[in-house]
């Protein structure tokens, strides 16, 4: 019996899925095993001072209208601190300091896993009371930060390691954007879900200049993405001719994905289109970054709030640090490689070839779907702060933010130009999040607590 | 009660699916992407039905019959979503065959097609349990535990978890039985699908009496049984009528 369609269908989005969801429950199982187990203790650490708490910090005693507006004011000017610095990088990757860039982004990654990787590492070691002494302690955090900066940076490092470390730094800045105040982080959200629209569909936005650049130059994007490689599928043969990758990219709050390599002259069988498309544009040159862009602010004298860059001690002392937090670069690009899908909404083969000659032989290079960190962290970031209510709000927003990511991916193929992808799951997070916890925890909660259930 | 009795409530509950999940559907991507969807129709159907009973509660809990008229309302509103999911799934289902047709590969075979539906009850199932029962299990990994006034003997999170076991095979079974009468057109197991889901609802009426549950939750697990042995029967049925079709 022949092996049926159903096995290899919707490969690729669940290449996508899985390490977005391995992210949220990380992301969720740090946040419950690092709240204080006693929230009512006197030991409960200062508020941040950070990028997006610069305008009002918010005091659990404040009324409703007051925090509101605070929480609207916190996200305005993180928006625009965000807009201020994308543009920057636009006009720095316009005049070609590609290489200041590269080295920035190295040293960003390098402080992002060391400190505030190191900063949590230290708190799970703290709170499970694990016995181990600081020299191997510092010895494996070194080896974790170099080890992750070589293989961000550098080619000819295994997929799976890229993606792992992809996804630890995912994990990392999710976690500390966790600690902001509840309604801001709500507002936060919403509004960059709104810049992230805005930034890449409009004409004059700034994402979507990067990717203009980007494919017009016919490089890499200066971002973080995480790159969903395909797996080999299991019947050769027909699939294989009808790869004609393309591309379709969905950019959201942050990093510009690119592809476009041409890639004319490979015959059209299989391995050797994926040999010469991986390591032409694969080459992901990581600019952005969290840390990185704060850094990048204090190089070029635009002082921020205070860079005082202390030990975050959880014994109460009001340690100031400003935690950079940038959005990151997040992108979607759909590798027309998923024929299923694509052919699902309707084009065929023959229209592929066409399509690739009309987009002036620009084809893609890198074959899988690419999700831009940004993505990852503020959908955890979203299911994170979900968690510090209940359990049952974390699985709405999971569905939610699964579903909208679906149907974001199902939309970049049909559209085949960069979409952002934050949008939609987070409209859809937010909504269910509050549909639950108004409508759905009475009801639940009423009739399972009377054991009675359908 | 600690970490380990928490785990060990909620496998009660997921346990089994957790199986079938790791055999049969995380091997297709397909059937991963079906029960993602179908878990958030049956969200969706809880959202709404949340939505219109919201008025209504805080439920008196001396009475029944108020429980009796939203666990009715509640299962009708669920069984119609289910002939919903059905027709979104035949269009599907055209649309695949479609495609294979044109990369020249052989449609779907009938194992597909109940694998499909498996897929889509277990969703509901593994909603179910996770709605239920597992997001009431918190403070199941603390110190404590809690014990319900009708039902004293056993601890509330072990109630919910066994529950909810029954609840996911009714679930994940009767949608394979509901999708294969459809695609026969045979009355009576069309008819079979909603009056085991309204029967198992009104088991769980019985645990309102003080002491009920004794009585209750095994009449709950007959449904799930029954609802197991009549899905196995038709499944062999119609896998014997394929093969000898197939081979004649």
């Amino acid at each position: 019996m022949e092996p049926s369609i159903l096995g290899s269908f919707g490969q690729e989005i669940i290449g996508v899925m899985s390490p977005v969801s391995l992210c949220m429950l990380l992301v969720v199982l740090l946040v419950y095993s690092l709240s204080p187990s006693n929230p009512f203790s006197s030991s409960s650490p200062a508020p941040v001072r950070t990028v997006a708490n610069l305008v009002y910090t918010e005091n659990p005693s404040d009324t409703a209208a007051h925090k509101l507006e605070g929480a609207l004011l916190n996200a305005l000017v993180f928006v625009i601190l965000m807009a201020i610095v994308t543009f920057v990088l636009v006009l720095l990757y316009y005049y070609n300091f590609t290489n200041f860039l590269k080295n920035y982004m190295r040293f960003s990654a390098f402080f992002v896993l060391g400190t505030m990787g190191g900063s949590i590492f230290l708190s799970i070691i703290k709170h499970f009371s694990i016995p181990i002494d600081s020299i191997t302690c510092f010895l494996l955090l070194f080896n974790f930060t170099v080890v992750g900066v070589l293989t961000m940076f550098s080619g000819g490092m295994p997929i799976v390691l890229r993606q792992g470390y992809m996804v630890s730094l995912g994990i990392i800045v999710a976690v500390w954007l966790t600690k902001l105040p509840e309604w801001t982080t709500w507002v936060l959200l919403v509004a960059l879900a709104l810049y992230d629209l805005v930034a890449v569909l409009a004409p004059w936005g700034p994402l979507k200049l990067l990717v203009e650049l980007a494919s017009r130059r016919d490089e890499e994007l200066p971002a973080l993405v995480y790159e969903a490689r395909p797996t080999v599928s299991r019947n050769e043969g027909n699939q294989r001719s009808s790869l004609a990758p393309f591309v379709g990219g969905v950019s959201d709050s942050g990093s510009v994905e690119l592809q476009a390599v041409p890639n004319n002259n490979g015959p059209r069988d299989g391995s050797e289109n994926r040999r010469s498309s991986e390591y032409t544009a694969i080459q992901v040159r990581n600019l952005e970054n969290v840390e990185g862009e704060r850094d990048r602010d204090e190089g070029e004298r635009s002082p921020l709030v205070g860079h005082s860059r202390e030990r975050y001690s959880s014994d109460g002392n009001s340690s100031e640090y400003s935690t950079v937090v940038r959005n990151r670069e997040s992108e979607i690009v759909v590798d027309e490689e998923m024929p299923p899908l694509v052919d699902l909404l309707g084009m065929d083969n023959e229209r592929e070839q066409v399509r690739r000659v009309g987009i002036g032989d620009s084809v893609i290079a890198s074959r899988g779907i690419k999700l831009g960190l940004g993505d990852f962290v503020f959908y955890s970031v979203l299911v994170g702060r979900a968690a510090m209510y209940d359990l049952m709000t974390v699985y709405a927003c999971y569905l939610a933010i699964i579903s909208g990511l679906g149907c974001t991916l199902i939309l970049l193929s049909v559209c085949r130009q960069a979409l952002p992808a934050l949008p939609i799951s987070i409209t859809l997070g937010v909504v269910f999040y509050f549909l639950t916890r108004l409508l759905m925890e009475p009801f639940v909660v009423g009739t399972a607590t009377n054991l009675m259930m359908f | 009660m600690t970490v380990a009795a928490g785990i060990g409530y909620a496998l009660v509950a997921l346990g089994p699916s957790l199986a079938l999940f790791v055999s049969v559907i995380s091997k297709k991507p397909f059937l991963i992407l079906t029960l993602l969807s179908s878990t958030l129709v049956w969200l969706i159907s809880l959202i709404i039905l949340s939505g219109i009973w919201r008025a209504f509660l805080p439920l008196n809990s001396a009475t029944w019959w108020p429980f009796a008229i939203l666990l009715f309302t509640s299962v009708a509103f669920q069984e119609g979503l289910r002939l919903l999911f059905w027709k979104v799934y035949k269009r599907l289902e055209d649309i695949m065959d479609a495609f294979a047709d044109r990369v020249s590969k052989p449609r779907l075979y009938l194992t597909d097609k109940m694998q499909i539906a498996l897929a889509g009850g277990l969703g509901h199932g593994v909603a179910h349990a996770v709605f239920f029962c597992l997001s009431l299990l918190t403070p199941a990994f603390g110190p404590a535990t809690y014990f319900v006034d009708r039902c004293s003997q056993i601890p509330f999170f072990l109630v919910s978890a066994i529950i909810a076991l029954a609840f996911v095979m009714v679930h994940t079974f009767s949608m394979v039985i509901a999708f294969n009468s459809y695609a026969e057109g045979n009355k009576v197991d069309q008819l079979f699908v909603p009056v085991v889901h309204l029967a198992a609802g009104m088991m769980t009426l019985i645990n309102f009496a003080s002491g009920g549950c004794i009585v209750g939750i095994p009449l709950l697990y007959l449904m799930a049984i029954l609802t197991l042995m009549h899905c196995g029967r038709m499944v062999s049925r119609r896998l014997t009528e394929n093969h000898r079709q197939g081979s004649s």
